[in-house]
């Protein structure tokens, strides 16, 4: 056999192996759900904690998120607090499968909307509303969050989604489409989606 | 083909398998979790969803859709579901709370103590369905343009026994769902081999 032959067909079943990517939510647009958000915020998860709702049925995790930049015309405090289903009391966890987690110490960029009790702000649209920060050689560049709830590590066949290049954007990028979204026009991420 | 190229092809279609391990393979929630005892006991709010037309609010169809899991003791019950406490109920009328709203379908809420030896305990699972979504189940002629409610439990019973998401397309723990798609409903070889996994 040759060796292009034996190389193409490398390539072509390497190709069939690469891990294929959805939501289980149903898939928004991104310039819905820049819209539909109440706040676009770039920050820092600073102390995370856990607790029992009132009725002791729901633990949620609650982050400080020190901001650093509001995108779009809506701004707020240099502190929020999001709160998200899930999280550990005592030896008690409690998981929303597949819904984003937050993480002390994350670099982030977050959609967030209202708690339907108003109290607190949440991810908008779930894995959707959360995109990591990473420093690329002095630009900030964004992408989502491949671990979710009940994913306690990267699953097998997942990769760091900063390794991949078409799904990542720069925070300008970002800015840009927030800011075309807002003014009422459609708009997509580039590449390929992580679930 | 010499015997150079046979032990290339040989060594490239190892290293393709190992690649494609993850693919072809099932995931499990982590950390690894699984319920004491089988048959898990599974409830149905017997308050249906308003959009399903059935009769029952496609209570009789998830009872009847989720025994496919074959270690699935399910009935409907009056007793809504209590977060935090046994048993694993679901919820066709209600989002949780707030829990499952916007582009969320439905959503399963789940609690486990770590174990110090073996796998974790698997205490009490819930699932939550956004009636903000149109539903049909398999007591209903016809599709246009709702979900499949029998295919949805369906899946989200496997997050409550301890699944995580599955690669392979097809599966009834693949992560995506489109509209008038009742192929979840069936479970495939590689979701059966995730539940003998863990039990």
């Amino acid at each position: 056999m040759h060796r292009r032959t034996l190389l193409s067909l490398g390539l072509l079943l390497l190709a069939l192996a690469l891990p294929m990517s959805a939501s289980q939510f149903i898939r928004a647009p991104f310039d819905q759900v820049a819209r539909e958000s109440a706040l676009i915020v770039r920050g820092t998860v600073e102390q995370t904690w856990s607790a029992w709702d009132d009725a002791h049925e729901v633990i949620f995790t609650y982050a400080n998120v020190r901001v650093s930049r509001y995108f779009g015309e809506a701004t707020g405090p240099d502190l929020l607090v999001v709160r998200e289903a899930g999280g550990t009391v005592g030896d008690y966890t409690q998981e929303a499968i597949g819904f984003p987690a937050i993480r002390r110490g994350e670099q982030v960029v977050l959609f967030l909307s209202k708690w339907e009790d108003g109290a607190d702000y949440r991810i908008h649209a779930f894995n959707q509303g959360k995109y990591l920060v990473r420093d690329r050689d002095g630009m900030e560049v964004l992408f989502e969050d491949p671990v979710k709830q009940g994913e306690a590590r990267l699953a097998p066949g997942k990769i760091a989604r900063e390794n991949g290049a078409e799904d990542v954007m720069t925070i300008e990028e970002f800015a840009g489409m927030v800011e075309a979204a807002r003014a009422g026009e459609r708009v997509e991420r580039p590449g390929p989606r992580s679930n | 083909m010499n015997r150079k190229n046979i032990l290339a092809l040989s060594f490239a279609t190892l290293f393709v398998a190992a690649m494609a391990d993850p693919v072809m393979a099932y995931v499990l929630l982590s950390p690894r979790r699984r319920w004491p005892t089988t048959p898990v006991t599974v409830r149905v709010y017997n308050v249906g969803n308003s959009t399903i037309s059935d009769g029952s609010g496609g209570v009789n169809a998830t009872v009847s859709a989720i025994r496919a899991w074959g270690i699935i003791s399910s009935s409907s019950t009056s007793s809504a579901a209590v977060r935090g406490s046994a048993p694993a109920t679901i919820m066709l009328n209600s989002n949780g709370g707030g829990l499952c709203t916007g582009t969320c379908l439905a959503a399963t809420l789940t609690g486990y103590y770590v174990s110090q030896a073996g796998d974790d305990r698997i205490y009490d699972a819930d699932v939550y369905t956004n009636q903000s979504h149109q539903y049909y189940s398999s007591g209903e002629p016809g599709c246009s343009g709702e979900y499949d409610i029998n295919g949805i439990m369906t899946h989200e019973v496997g997050h409550v026994i301890g699944i995580g998401h599955s690669n392979v397309s097809g599966a009834t723990m693949f992560p995506s769902v489109s509209a008038c798609n009742a192929l979840p409903r069936s479970l495939e070889a590689d979701d059966i081999a995730a539940k003998n996994d863990l039990y």
